[in-house]
């Protein structure tokens, strides 16, 4: 079987408006990183032409995260800061600005900041070309997903039995991680659960798992996890518990 | 409508590689839209077009078991080519 991909591109103009240069010159913020998701990814051009002329020396700063296809272009699962391939620029950057609309996919830099405390994170803009409007998302908004892992994660290290995850989704399948996860629990009982797709529902008969780790979509473990009467973690964040309970400033 | 569906590109696309059999698979924004596209696809090519009623979380969420249902031809809207992450970048400071 053939697969086609459509992106389904945003196909009026992108027109970013003085409410978002004003921001940029009241905080001073002189090198931005610069997301969109697929639908507005094509734009990004546009965009960086309009911030020439608004202030050359802006620096406008453009990366291909580990699993997108185009430069810029921003996925929710993108949400480990090594997936963003940002290297040693961290400290040189101000802030990011993400083109598009909706908080899916922005919220992957808020996540991918989760162990920064409030003087290294880097405010995320949103510019929402549809609206024509602008919103952001601070060091704050991590709050209640963050607490939430941080429990959960609490629970992980204090727990005897683990339900491990893995589904059969082609750009996921990560069944072999079990071993992984064993390895930095040997103690604990890991029972391995295989689907084609996750809801909270098929967890709830599993009464005997005291934490589940998931090897599928990483937004299952933040966002998902946070309106969950079970617990789930990462399993990116459950092989580094101890390292990332340090670092959870909240 | 502010997104291209391509549809054009898609018909082409099914003339080409002769599918007889095409599946469409829409993120929720956009299977308001399913009927103008099966309508559409229908009437430009030979070919019988049915939709995915499932979830299309993104290009990693591919239907799997179309083969056996002698689906030619699976078009997903919204997304691009995805890469799927090797272990050694699934996370940070992981090897």
């Amino acid at each position: 079987m053939k697969v086609l991909t459509i992106d389904a591109s945003y196909n009026k103009e992108v027109n970013l408006n003085d409410e978002l240069f004003n921001y940029l010159k009241q905080n001073n913020y002189k090198k931005i990183v610069l997301f969109a998701s697929v639908q507005f990814v094509n734009h990004l051009d546009s965009v960086k032409t309009q911030f020439k002329t608004f202030d050359n020396n802006i620096k406008i700063i453009t990366i291909k995260p580990s699993r997108t296809h185009k430069e810029g272009q921003l996925l929710g699962c993108d949400l480990y800061e090594n997936n963003l391939n940002l290297n040693n620029e961290w400290n040189e950057i101000d802030c990011f600005l993400y083109i598009g609309d909706g908080l899916f996919h922005p919220k992957a830099l808020l996540f991918a900041q989760k162990e920064k405390d409030k003087n290294e994170f880097k405010e995320i803009l949103m510019f929402d070309p549809i609206a024509n409007k602008l919103s952001s998302l601070k060091h704050e908004d991590n709050e209640k997903v963050m607490k939430r892992l941080k429990g959960n994660l609490m629970k992980l290290l204090a727990s005897d039995t683990i339900g491990f995850i893995a589904t059969i989704k082609p750009g996921q399948s990560f069944l072999y991680l079990e071993k992984k996860l064993k390895e930095k629990y040997p103690n604990k009982k890991i029972y391995v659960f295989l689907t084609d797709n996750i809801t909270e529902n098929i967890l709830e008969p599993y009464t005997f798992i005291d934490v589940w780790v998931n090897s599928a979509c990483p937004r299952l473990g933040f966002d998902d996890a946070e309106h969950m009467r079970v617990s789930m973690i990462n399993i990116v964040d459950a092989l580094r518990a101890e390292e990332v309970l340090t670092k959870l400033d909240f | 409508m502010n997104y291209d569906l391509e549809l054009d590109k898609v018909s082409k696309y099914v003339k080409e590689k002769e599918a007889k059999l095409v599946c469409i698979q829409l993120p929720d924004g956009l299977k308001q839209y399913s009927k103008s596209i099966v309508d559409e696809l229908e009437e430009k090519t030979n070919s019988k077009v049915i939709i995915w009623l499932g979830e299309c979380f993104g290009a990693c969420d591919i239907p799997l078991g179309l083969d056996q249902m002698k689906i030619d031809l699976l078009v997903q809207w919204g997304h691009n080519l995805f890469h799927k992450a090797e272990w050694s970048k699934l996370g940070d400071g992981l090897e």
